[in-house]
């Protein structure tokens, strides 16, 4: 059983990582939590779902989940985020959470509250390993997180766009000043984000099978707690913490009780805010301001 | 010729007279509206049965209106969204009661909004009825206006789990529930452990009780210690909603073993989590119910549920469809039978006659029996244990919430 519950860790683990880079994208360049970044994972599954629903291959589901929650996203960044730019930082941390809010009524006007279901389960095969069994969509899960936390962290390292990324993350004004568009830049943070979240959301709701409006809410929670744990803004201490608070949480249940659960996932997130504000990946202490 | 002119003279100043009289009275009258409130979830985790539930509203308002009103008096039934919150629901009977002058309220639906609500519904001494609040003692310790038009899980548990037991062979189970839900932590850690020791049914995990929490999408961890566990049969305690996230787990894990749930469970889309693994669970109420009241019930309100937005267009009646139907039902037979008035001075009267009216009550024509209360203010009524079979729910028993022999059932 052992075994069997750190596959379940990993997954969710996963799932978290995916989500938490999705807050850690827009955190490490604005400073910024945007708290509807939760239900861009939610609309990520239900547009996969209607792609799924339809018919269309899994790759087209998880680009039209990707592309649907982008430009979600776009809309929060150009109406809940640029109006308050120069405003205290919780302006627009309020503003998301009124998106937040926003968008799960929309998605219970248009979809209901009852779990939207998929009559089969997509990749449903199981592979067994003596105790231990995953399903083939439990693999693409973790195979998907580890390639696009690979191709993330490969874009803003190694590219141009990258460096201009980085570059507004260090100091907004000195970026422009060097000809760097902070704008557009600010634009296509908020979309990255959303595409994270949106795959998030489809590989999830695949993998459950069932989603509803309110998916989001907890898993948002928990994928703030692995932003905090790997370090804000940091992209590779995402893919460590994930798994981290993914099978913390799995193993709790499994030998602890669920009870507890809750108390241990937040109490590892206090702990290292307390012992190690930066982060596991955070670098040094002295190091302030955002990263990406 | 002068004695008939007179006459009619007469005739035509006495008609005069009546109509001079009599016109405003029947004036007055038709303007007159009797106010019902109802509380129900129409946004929130539970929209689809707020929803349908202010679709049976309107269907039940735009019937009596239509057949002339109560006594003369047009009906309006106020209708307020709590959203499953409790504080949102205690406020919406604040304002039913003191703004709109509801007679009576039907809701809230929850148990945990009613715990809240009903020490509000005697403070301000009106009637409120719940459609779904099934947690044991929710009424009774809101007496004398809270009532409940539900049966306690408790009651409905000792006639589902035997019947569970029988059909399943079962000898042991294991047993999840939701820890944030009021009714389902109720029935998953003291009700159903109590009933499967009765049963001579082991709980397999009674040392280590398994539960999760309202919104969480993972319970794999859970679902991987039950099938280590082995167990003839799963309780599953949760609203359906979140049942089927355990179903489609135990689904996924190749753990096909029969369930068995309260009331909460009793919906169309937990049939369609995993047909292959077999639901046992109480209700009041279903819709391929057979008989005439609920075949016409369904008949009417199915069309409008499903032509209404936001409502999933394979939609049917639901048990709390028919439940806050019937509590409607049974306001307007108070009012008709106990001559209130509805007039603003009578308010307080008019109030406690309704009150009185239903701690009395026995025999009423419900959807799917005669409905009475009793002293706790639960609904004493005929109940099915119903079992999902093939995409549809089958009823196996039937059995009343009364002693044997009651007149109530």
């Amino acid at each position: 059983m052992l075994l069997q519950q750190l596959v379940n860790g990993l997954t969710l683990g996963a799932v978290y990582t995916l989500i938490a880079l999705s807050f850690s994208l827009v955190m490490g360049i604005l400073g910024v939590l945007n708290l509807a970044i939760a239900e861009l994972f939610m609309l990520g599954g239900y547009f996969g779902f209607a792609a799924i629903l339809a018919k269309l291959p899994l790759p087209v589901a998880l680009l039209a989940g990707m592309a649907g929650a982008a430009l979600v996203a776009a809309v929060i960044e150009r109406v809940g985020y640029q109006p308050f730019r120069d405003a205290p930082v919780v302006t627009p941390m309020l503003s998301t959470l009124g998106f937040s809010i926003i968008l799960q009524n929309v998605a219970t006007n248009i979809w209901g509250s009852d779990p939207l279901q998929l009559p089969d389960e997509v990749f449903g095969a199981r592979f067994t390993l003596g105790p231990v069994s995953a399903s083939a969509m439990q693999l693409t899960i973790v195979g998907a997180t580890v390639v696009l936390v690979a191709l993330l962290a490969f874009v803003v390292q190694r590219t141009a766009l990258g460096r201009a990324l980085r570059a507004v993350a260090e100091n907004r004004d000195v970026a422009r000043l060097l000809g760097v568009s902070a704008g557009p830049l600010t634009l296509l943070a908020f979309m990255l984000s959303g595409a994270l979240a949106g795959a998030a959301g489809v590989l999830i709701g695949l993998h459950y099978a069932a989603i509803t409006p309110y998916i989001g809410v907890e898993i948002g929670l928990k994928a703030i707690a692995v932003m905090v744990v790997g370090g804000t803004g940091r992209i590779w201490g995402a893919l460590i913490a994930g798994p981290l608070i993914g099978v913390a949480e799995v193993m709790t249940t499994a030998y602890g009780g669920s009870q507890i659960r809750d108390f241990v996932v937040y109490g590892l997130m206090i702990v290292i805010l307390l012992l190690r504000p930066q982060g596991l990946l955070g670098g040094a202490r002295t190091e302030q301001g955002p990263r990406v | 010729m002068k004695s008939g002119l007179s006459r009619a003279l007469c005739v035509a100043g006495l008609g005069a007279l009546l109509i001079a009289t009599a016109g405003p009275g029947f004036a007055q009258q038709a303007d007159r509206e009797i106010v019902l409130g109802a509380i129900v979830p129409s946004s929130g985790p539970f929209a689809e049965w707020g929803r349908a539930n202010t679709v049976t509203l309107q269907m039940i308002e735009k019937q009596i209106n239509g057949g002339g009103g109560i006594n003369g008096a047009k009906l309006r039934i106020a209708i307020l969204d709590d959203a499953t919150k409790p504080a949102q629901a205690t406020n919406n009977l604040r304002k039913l009661a003191g703004d709109d002058k509801a007679l009576a309220v039907a809701g809230p639906l929850t148990s945990s909004a009613a715990e809240v609500t009903f020490p509000v519904a005697n403070e301000m001494k009106i009637v409120a009825t719940s459609q779904a609040s099934s947690k044991p003692g929710v009424a009774k310790l809101n007496r004398p206006w809270a009532f409940r038009n539900t049966i306690d899980e408790g009651v409905l548990g000792r006639t589902t789990v035997p019947y569970y037991k029988k059909s399943f062979n079962i000898k042991s189970v294991a047993i999840i529930f939701d820890a944030k839900d009021a009714t389902a932590a109720t029935v998953g850690s003291r009700i159903m452990p109590a009933l499967m020791k009765e049963n001579d049914i082991e709980v397999l995990n009674a040392s280590d009780p398994l539960s999760f929490n309202t919104g969480d999408l993972d319970v794999s961890a859970q679902v991987t210690k039950m099938k280590a566990l082995n167990p003839d049969g799963v309780v599953v305690s949760a609203d359906y909603s979140q049942a089927v996230t355990v179903i489609r787990e135990m689904k996924r894990q190749g753990m096909i073993k029969p369930v068995v749930g309260s009331t909460q469970l009793i919906s169309s889309a937990i049939l369609k989590a995993a047909p292959e693994i077999p639901i046992v669970a109480p209700a009041t109420f279903y819709a391929t119910m057979k008989g005439d009241k609920p075949e016409k019930f369904v008949n009417e309100l199915q069309p409008l549920l499903r032509k209404t937005s936001g409502l999933p267009p394979e939609i049917e009646p639901s048990m709390y469809d028919a439940n806050i139907y019937e509590i409607v039902s049974i306001y307007i037979d108070a009012i008709k039978a106990t001559g209130v008035t509805g007039k603003p001075e009578d308010l307080e009267t008019d109030r406690a006659k309704i009150r009185d009216y239903m701690a009395k009550l026995a025999g009423f024509p419900g959807l799917g029996g005669p409905i009475g209360f009793n002293d706790d203010g639960d609904a004493i009524k005929a109940f099915y244990i119903l079992q999902g079979e093939s995409g549809a729910w089958q009823s196996k028993v039937r059995g009343c919430s009364a002693a044997p022999g009651h007149p109530g059932c």
